[in-house]
């Protein structure tokens, strides 16, 4: 019997020379993605893994089992319970922001097993597609029995299909980079950067913590969705290696570009997780520690690989390494009833947790968290009203996120105009990224123009209620109600 | 006439839409905006606006200064 390797490529590289059809009609450069090249370029494409079908198929069906296995003895809500409030928002926040996201990724995958340039990129974005489709269900499963018991849960699914904020920033993030993006872009832009430099911290990091607060349903999730996204990860750096060969700037533009974008998603999603919602006794390392390990010191070394640099904005990258995250969570803590999960109020031990994890930079937000202290106690607790904004905020109009660049000092936001019309930036890269091709974003508009354009109401109330799809008995709130006992007075 | 600004306080960590009267004077946007963000930020007497890298006078108002719809202000102390 021939082994696997004597026979394998005869199934998956399956290219040949087209005849009846030119090359550039079969695989359009708009749909094929630039820079086109013709296929003798791609033939060497190939990736570690070099799984088979009947592999794909036995190993997936283990993983399922596992899963199924830990639910059945983990996965009740009796369980869930069990944890703490402040790790159930971590729950909450990841699990609205992944399984929708992850089906728009099947999308992408399935245009790269189709316009992708070579077989084995091909097959290998088939695999890709069926991974996504379980990354997209498994949440799903887990979370669906914990509606019952708490509404929040129900935003697992509801998430991207409302107008809420967040769901504005993450749409417009994944219809770009999953949904439109060519297969060189998705590749790029997806398997190398989202997944080989950032989805670590999540499905890594995060899956650690789960483990540590006693949340094995949540570990054993993120377990398995990252074997299956280190696997179809690995379609990225064949296709950055073709084009940084052969059109090196356009493969520096697609990195830069992508590792912004996919900083300022992570940074909330991981960073609040990390440095604010999981329990501070059963914290280990920072966020900024995580990011350390798994962004500045492999995420760097491959770029160098590829004879690429930097991003040119990296030393603003590291400075909002140390900032951002901490600027987004309290402007989100005081305008909590525009999201779906309650957050946390750190208290003194948690403040000195954070100082010495940042000793530059959270000593300029921690007078924002004594102001909310001290208005906690003014008000006494359950009064959820007295530490919370009543104006609406500001947005980006590239990443739709909240203007919380820079630091409380001087804060970065840029404002542009463009063709007779105001655009905000959160940050130079923002607006750099708006400007490489302002045809592509020019015509979207962020919640303040929404506002003024007479699209939603100006009233945060309102704004909350009839906009963002959040309504009183769910939305976030304090997760203790300000009860902490370090707010207690005398 | 109604004019929206963004608007960031120093010391805060968001910028936050002031919607101003073309008629408010400066400290009266510099109130407004300090009051927005008083969960935060403990609003403090002595603020001013600044525009474009100035301070700008207390009493003029938002049309003489010359402020237009999304426009950048920081409230700021007026010696940073």
């Amino acid at each position: 019997m021939l082994k696997r390797d004597q026979w394998q490529d005869l199934a998956r590289k399956l290219d040949w020379e087209l005849s009846y059809v030119d090359e550039r009609a079969a695989f359009p450069e708009a749909v094929s993605g630039k820079p086109w090249l013709p296929h003798r370029e791609w033939a060497g494409w190939d990736e570690p893994f070099r799984t088979t079908y009947a592999e794909y198929v036995a190993q997936q069906h283990a993983k399922e089992a596992a899963v199924h296995a830990v639910r059945d003895a983990v996965g009740r809500v009796e369980d869930f319970q069990r944890l703490a409030r402040s790790w159930l928002s971590a729950v909450k926040l990841h699990a609205a922001t992944l399984p929708l996201a992850e089906f728009a990724a099947v999308v992408g995958n399935l245009r790269a097993a189709r316009f992708g340039r070579d077989s084995a990129w091909r097959t290998t974005a088939a695999f890709g597609a069926l991974d996504e489709l379980r990354h997209t269900q498994i949440p799903l499963l887990v979370m669906h029995d914990l509606v019952r018991w708490d509404e929040q849960f129900d935003w697992t699914h509801k998430f991207l299909h409302t107008n809420d904020w967040v769901a504005i920033a993450g749409r417009h993030l994944i219809d770009e980079l999953l949904l439109t993006s060519d297969p060189i872009e998705m590749a790029i832009g997806t398997n190398f950067v989202f997944e080989t430099g950032f989805t670590n911290l999540q499905f890594v990091g995060l899956s650690a913590m789960a483990r540590i607060v006693g949340d094995r349903m949540f570990e054993k999730m993120l377990q398995s969705i990252q074997t299956d996204e280190a696997r179809h990860s690995q379609i990225g750096g064949p296709v950055l290696q073709v084009v940084a060969a052969k059109d090196k700037p356009r493969a520096q533009y697609l990195v830069d570009k992508w590792f912004w974008r996919s900083w300022l998603f992570f940074a909330v999603v991981t960073g609040f997780a990390m440095d604010y919602l999981t329990p501070l006794e059963e914290r280990r390392r920072s966020f900024k520690e995580f990011v350390e390990e798994w962004i500045v010191d492999q995420f760097d070394g491959l770029l160098a690989e590829y004879g690429l640099s930097r991003p040119w904005y990296f030393e603003e990258w590291r400075a909002s390494l140390s900032m951002y995250h901490h600027m987004v969570y309290a402007s989100a803590y005081t305008h909590r009833a525009t999201v779906w999960f309650d957050l946390v109020c750190p208290g003194p031990a948690e403040r000195a947790w954070l100082a010495q994890k940042y000793p530059d930079s959270f000593p300029l937000v921690d007078p924002v968290w004594e102001q909310i202290s001290s208005r906690w106690r003014e008000s006494g607790p359950d009064v959820e009203w007295y530490t919370h904004g009543a104006t609406p905020v500001t947005f980006c109009d590239l990443c739709q996120l909240v203007l919380c660049g820079g630091t409380p000092q001087r804060n970065s936001a840029q404002i542009v105009t463009h063709n007779g019309r105001r655009y905000a930036f959160c940050s130079a890269p923002c607006r750099w990224i708006f400007e490489q091709e302002p045809e592509r974003y020019q015509d979207h508009k962020d919640v303040v123009k929404r506002i003024l354009a007479g699209e939603a109401p100006g009233n945060l109330l309102e704004l909350c209620r009839l906009y963002f799809g959040v309504n009183q008995d769910m939305w976030g709130k304090d997760a203790e109600r300000g009860h902490y006992p370090w707010l207690k007075r005398g | 006439m109604l004019v929206p600004l963004y608007g960031f306080l120093r010391g805060d960590t968001i910028g936050l839409v002031v919607l101003c009267d073309s008629d408010d004077t400066m400290a009266q946007v510099a109130e407004s905006l300090q009051r927005a963000a008083a969960m935060r930020v403990a609003p403090r007497p002595g603020q001013r606006v600044w525009f474009d890298g100035r301070p700008l006078d207390p009493r003029l108002t938002v049309a003489r200064a010359g402020l237009q719809p999304l426009d950048r202000i920081d409230v700021a102390p007026e010696d940073p």
